[in-house]
């Protein structure tokens, strides 16, 4: 099997769609002649012209609108933010319309559109450029949140996400679009809302998405030298959210953390722990913590930015916490 | 004819080795002088390299295994000859005598390792619907097991019971994870006195014994040290020696050289090897025929290291320059501390230097290294209120303890080392003269 990047996955993944369903484009800021912020779209211009890989004005509100117009109107728009930080701007579009449309008009109307981009902390971007958005778009009924964190769960799960009748919102990782992976050459499709365990243990689960996975498979690793196993589940879609698997695995080893690129209040990992108390708590054996941001805004000196991110040390204190491990 | 492979000498105090690692398989042809093996002594850890050449009938000693001097570890021949039948053969190295004795403490221990006895029962005082803090696991496990939690001593924070505690009192504790097997014969645990239990009335937790196996340079601590201990009538003196001007200099030096950072522990090595060179007598050792007062002054530097601590020597440390003693100490830690340091570079000390100022401590005692007639013990350096004139005035002091052999000098010499030594160090300039 062929080794490309995340980034690769991603364009391999909107050339395909593109090719099988000519009503798929792709819309937004420098995707077409300067081929993506993160080069994500490379030679989709050339390929696809102009008419279906559209450079926008720097005007979210009114690129995230049209997406949704056209979605609506029967097309398969795939809406590119420079970085999700922007998504901020098109907050009303995506909370009122994407994820309403099909509710408010008793399904007369949908809404099949991928709203994709980096999200969470990348390195000294300062605080408004640094933010985490899954627990804000999670949040919404009417939408479904994808994270990924390899080029396999990149490629099949946005093909997925771009032929899926729902808005999806498609979370990618600045810091990881060059992490390299191994991708079939046949075309493969990943369902929505499965989770994949990424290393397998019996004696804590450590649950994570996106930028966390590389932190959590490494505190794993850390755990697995003292000599406790993880199992590390990535849970590749946020909502809707695969509990069985997570709650299989707390079930198993009676302890869980949840390790992420975000920050603890009213988060995603709020959800998931409310869930496991809620489904297994005679299953557990100590408090499920949370190894994410400290609860401050982001800084930008970098000794700053470092004390605020998730490292594996962090998860391994976690890990060995719950462990009791003396 | 095929070979026997008997583990080397490879320090001149070893006197058991640790394969570490193999670097040839049963089948690899070996030249002499090849790298076929790393050994573990009690110094550091070293390369084998073959005397002999051949192919590798068989591995006898397995990685991680503890041997005797001249035990043997490979069989080396031509292709097709038979390992077993020259083993069977072979007479020669330590282990003919070894396997008798070394078997027979493991049988007494075996016998000895009785099952603990079980958690002893709570007063039954306590009422059935007391809050007994537990995770929800080891609740439902302990209603399932038809157990009292309140008997149940719990390991978690605050008392809380947690899964494991449940089992182990159901008897059923799966080995915790980490636990290593190892072959130790241990004291038993401390006896229960039937009243270990809180002003609840419930137990408290007990956790398991560790055994941790002896490294082999635990091995040569626990000797060594015991018999400085039990054969050197130590004599300790402290002096305290006011720093600031060795502060002073060290930051004007610190100011103008390249390439290095002098420490105050290098100005300490330093000050010490140039009053070893005015007090002989300190810089010697005891033997039952006499005295033997040592011509050059090779000061070992005591690192510690994980799992123990070693002493590598400057060598001709009165005769360096401050420059280069500190290049020589920092290299030497360094490679103490990845134990690179090759057995020549650990032997040879003729005083040994021990600071613990690093840790904050104030002053102790050490004990002298076999061979040696003292040892320095080196606190911290703080600021302090000294009384000088009838005036309070702030001195950043050091107290160093001479811990010598007295045997070989008394107390009155020792004072006179101990005060060149301060001299020195309070007037720093005199070791550029």
């Amino acid at each position: 099997m062929p080794e490309i990047q995340i980034r690769h996955a991603i364009r391999d993944a909107m050339r395909e769609e593109m090719t099988r369903d000519d009503r798929v484009f792709l819309m937004g800021e420098e995707v077409g002649h300067y081929k993506g912020a993160y080069k994500c779209s490379e030679g989709l211009l050339e390929e696809f012209g102009e008419r279906r890989v559209i450079d926008t004005p720097i005007a979210e509100t009114g690129f995230a609108g049209v997406g949704i117009g056209a979605a609506m109107a029967g097309l398969r728009p795939i809406i590119e933010f420079m970085t999700f930080n922007f998504s901020a701007v098109a907050f009303d579009q995506i909370l009122n319309n994407a994820a309403k449309i099909h509710h408010m008009t008793n399904g007369q109307h949908s809404v099949p559109m991928v709203f994709r981009g980096p999200n969470a902390g990348a390195h000294m971007l300062g605080s408004t450029h640094s933010q985490a958005f899954e627990p804000f778009y999670a949040h919404i009924p009417g939408l479904i949140v994808v994270a990924v964190a390899t080029p396999y769960d990149a490629k099949g799960l946005l093909k997925t996400a771009i032929r899926d009748p729902n808005p999806v919102i498609f979370l990618e990782s600045e810091l990881m679009y060059g992490v390299k992976g191994e991708v079939p050459e046949e075309e493969y499709l990943i369902p929505l809302g499965v989770a994949d365990t990424k290393r397998s243990g019996d004696d804590v689960t450590v649950i994570t998405w996106g930028q966390g996975v590389p932190v959590a498979l490494k505190a794993a690793e850390l755990a697995a030298e003292q000599g406790i196993e993880c199992d590390v589940i990535d849970l590749r879609t946020l909502r809707p959210l695969d509990m069985e698997s997570v709650l299989e695995s707390v079930r198993r080893t009676n302890r869980a953390i949840v390790l992420f690129h975000g920050w603890p209040y009213g988060g995603v990992g709020c959800e998931i722990i409310a869930q496991i108390q809620e489904q297994a708590f005679d299953h557990l054996d100590a408090p499920v913590l949370r190894v994410c941001y400290e609860d401050v805004p982001m800084p930008y000196a970098e000794n700053l930015e470092n004390l605020v991110l998730p490292t594996p040390e962090r998860g391994l204190a976690a890990i060995r916490e719950v462990s009791y491990a003396r | 004819m095929a070979t026997v492979v008997e583990l080397p000498r490879l320090t001149d105090t070893m006197e058991e080795g640790v394969i570490a690692q193999w670097h040839v398989a049963v089948g690899d042809k070996v030249k002499r002088g090849q790298v076929i093996a790393e050994i573990e002594t009690d110094k550091a850890t070293m390369e084998f390299e073959s005397f002999d050449a051949g192919i590798v009938l068989k591995l006898v000693a397995e990685e991680g295994e503890t041997l005797e001097i001249g035990a043997a570890i490979a069989v080396f021949g031509k292709k097709g000859e038979d390992a077993a039948a020259t083993l069977a053969s072979w007479t020669g190295g330590a282990a003919a005598a070894a396997p008798e004795a070394a078997a027979a403490p493991a049988a007494t221990q075996a016998e000895a390792a009785v099952p603990e006895p079980a958690a002893e029962a709570a007063p039954s005082s306590s009422a059935a619907d007391e809050r007994i803090p537990a995770s929800p696991v080891a609740r439902r496990l302990a209603r399932e097991s038809g157990l009292e939690l309140s008997s149940i001593p719990g390991s978690g924070p605050h008392g809380r019971v947690i899964k494991a505690d449940v089992l182990k009192a159901a008897g059923a504790a799966k080995a915790s994870p980490k636990s290593a097997k190892l072959e130790v014969a241990r004291p038993k645990s401390t006896p229960a006195t039937g009243k270990d239990v809180d002003h609840d009335g419930r137990p408290y937790a007990s956790f398991e014994d560790r055994a941790i196996k002896l490294t082999p340079m635990r091995k040569t601590i626990a000797k060594r040290m015991t018999q400085s201990k039990r054969d050197i009538p130590h004599i300790n003196l402290t002096i305290p020696i006011f720093m600031d001007a060795a502060a002073a200099v060290r930051k004007e030096l610190n100011g103008v050289l390249a390439g290095v950072k002098i420490s105050f522990n290098d100005i300490l090595i330093y000050a010490v090897a140039k009053a070893l060179r005015e007090h002989p007598r300190v810089n010697a050792c005891y033997t039952p025929e006499g005295l033997i007062e040592y011509g050059d002054v090779h000061v070992g530097v005591a690192v510690a290291v994980e799992g123990g601590l070693v002493v590598p020597v400057v060598r001709f440390a009165d005769q360096k320059t401050l420059k280069r003693i500190s290049l020589d100490i920092r290299d030497l830690g360094k490679r103490a501390k990845d134990k690179s340091l090759k057995p020549a570079e650990m032997t040879g000390s003729t005083f040994t230097v021990s600071n613990l100022g690093m840790f904050g401590i104030e002053s102790f005692t050490a004990v002298i290294n076999p061979g040696e007639g003292a040892i320095l013990a080196v606190g911290r350096i703080a600021d302090e209120a000294v009384v000088e004139g009838g005036e309070v005035v702030i001195r950043k002091v050091m107290r160093a303890t001479l811990c010598s052999d007295h045997r070989v000098f008394d107390g009155a010499d020792n004072a006179r080392f101990l005060a060149t030594l301060k001299k020195i160090l309070e007037a720093p300039m005199s070791l550029f003269t």
